[in-house]
């Protein structure tokens, strides 16, 4: 059974329609990727899943319950993890107390284990040395990795990667991906979008394909990269292609 | 009896005649404004939290509670926002008294400072919020936080911390319009000044030293919050644990001096 099934998913601005029946469904160890050009509403789909944005009509089942209506909201958010495009990490912390405090409040644990937990997925990510710096004292590749880490810190069932790379400078997003392929080849189960056409190649079991707020197409890797069916597919990644490549 | 003669000579006897009348008006005016700066701040912390809650979705019904307190909360505001200080302790202090309450005056000075600075808290309060990049809200909220954990542990902090300038100003305001409240009698610094003064008829010279003191306290109390906002910024260095070679070994970076 999928744990989170997306349903007829509509969202809209006002008049503005951003996603139009959006359904599909992730499995426990999926890495899918979301793919598609800007103003498609890949974030927004994102958002959609975690209520960061209240999505208009449809249903989000996660493990067969309605995640509106029959999960508690900060019981879902915190098995659904997010990693945002501007990082967000908490400026009045260090890195070990952003890692800390959601685990103190959201999970009730005490210090000594959000500090165990806490050290622990820093060592992950690579920045354990770095435990008692500030975000502003810190690379964009460093916080992002440590925005990883306090993200995985709930432990989490799904994360959701809203472009972790794009706000980078170029020699950064290697460590940022390296990481994520490292959770991806631990078995975590994520949901990215992102601009990382080689990443996505690589990493992901299951490609989504976006436009205009709908998914145009769904495929693995091999057969969306290789062979793309439809024709608004074949056009994007002619275009994005030939830039990356 | 002598009399003194010059400025200064009137400056001295007065200060010698008089110096335990102007402690007390200056104990009580640093009580007031004290007291009533850092009760306005908790009420505009308050009602900048409730102000700030999201609507709920759904049913109108289901945002009609939250509506008609933002509502009143907008009334409070506006209020005191709107009329004189000097009038509102007239109003309180008259008014509790028509309806059977007879404040001791003291308590009604910082009650009156501490509604009405509360209400000015309240829109700096929500400026800081606004000051503070959403995304951490979304952050926090993203990792299961409730709207209240995410003010109090997230926002708040660094809200506050960019909002301390403003902050020292209310509070040098306080010290200041505090002397508004000798219209209810309340032995401040100004109305002390006044009884000193009626006695010689030396108006100059007892508010002379009157403005003198009033200075020394809001130049004080400035650089105190200058410090406090130094504190508030954390440490400007932080060590690395461990390396590649050693894991046992730390570097200190220090920002200051590299930024020198």
């Amino acid at each position: 059974m999928p744990i989170l099934e997306i349903k007829h998913l509509e969202k809209s601005f006002g008049d503005h329609q951003v996603l139009k029946d959006i359904s599909f469904d992730v499995s426990k160890g999926d890495v899918t990727c979301i793919i598609g050009s800007s103003g498609s509403g890949k974030s927004t789909l994102l958002r959609c899943i975690n209520f960061l944005e209240e999505p208009t009509s449809g249903t989000i089942l996660y493990h067969g319950k309605n995640a509106a209506t029959e999960w508690k909201k900060t019981e879902y958010n915190s098995k659904v993890g997010m990693v945002f495009q501007s990082f967000n990490l908490f400026g009045n912390m260090t890195a070990l107390q952003n890692c800390v405090v959601g685990q103190q409040k959201v999970l009730s644990r005490n210090k000594a284990d959000a500090e165990k937990q806490a050290l622990r997925f820093l060592e992950k990510v690579g920045m354990a040395e770095y435990r008692n710096a500030r975000p502003a004292q810190l690379s964009g590749g460093q916080k992002q990795r440590v925005a990883i880490a306090r993200a995985l810190c709930m432990d989490p069932e799904i994360l959701l990667f809203d472009e972790p790379t794009s706000a980078l400078d170029p020699e950064m997003v290697g460590e940022v991906l390296n990481v994520m392929k490292d959770l991806a080849a631990a078995g975590m189960t994520m949901l990215i979008v992102t601009h990382e056409m080689s990443f996505a190649r690589d990493v992901a079991s299951r490609i989504l394909f976006m436009d205009g707020g709908v998914i145009v197409e769904d495929e693995s890797p091999a057969v969306l990269f290789t062979a793309p069916k439809q024709p608004r597919t074949q056009e994007f990644l002619r275009r994005v292609l030939e830039r990356q490549l | 009896m002598n009399l003194p003669s010059t400025f200064f000579e009137w400056v001295g006897f007065l200060l010698d005649k008089y110096g335990a009348l102007f402690l007390r008006g200056t104990g009580i005016t640093m009580l007031v404004a004290l007291s009533g700066t850092v009760i306005g701040f908790l009420i505009g912390l308050l009602v900048a939290i409730v102000r700030t809650i999201p609507l709920p979705h759904g049913h109108w019904a289901r945002r009609l509670p939250l509506r008609a307190v933002h509502f009143l909360l907008n009334v409070y505001v506006e209020v005191f926002r709107g009329t004189p200080m000097i009038v509102q302790s007239m109003v309180i202090y008259y008014g509790a008294m028509q309806i059977g309450i007879r404040m001791p005056v003291l308590l009604a000075a910082i009650l009156i400072v501490s509604i009405n600075t509360g209400a000015y808290m309240a829109e700096i309060i929500r400026g800081g919020i606004i000051s503070v990049d959403k995304g951490q809200k979304e952050a926090a909220v993203a990792i299961g936080m409730t709207h209240w954990q995410s003010m109090v542990n997230v926002v708040l902090p660094q809200a506050v911390r960019n909002i301390m300038p403003s902050i020292g100003n209310e509070f040098v305001v306080n010290i200041k319009d505090s002397s508004v409240l000798n219209v209810i009698s309340v032995g401040e610094l100004f109305f002390m000044s006044k009884s000193a003064a009626g006695t010689y008829m030396r108006y100059f010279e007892v508010f002379f030293i009157t403005a003198c003191i009033y200075l020394v306290l809001t130049f004080t109390v400035t650089r105190i919050l200058r410090l406090l906002e130094k504190k508030m910024d954390g440490k400007a260095n932080y060590t690395i644990y461990g390396s590649q070679s050693d894991s046992k070994s730390s570097i200190r970076v220090n920002e200051e001096e590299e930024e020198e």
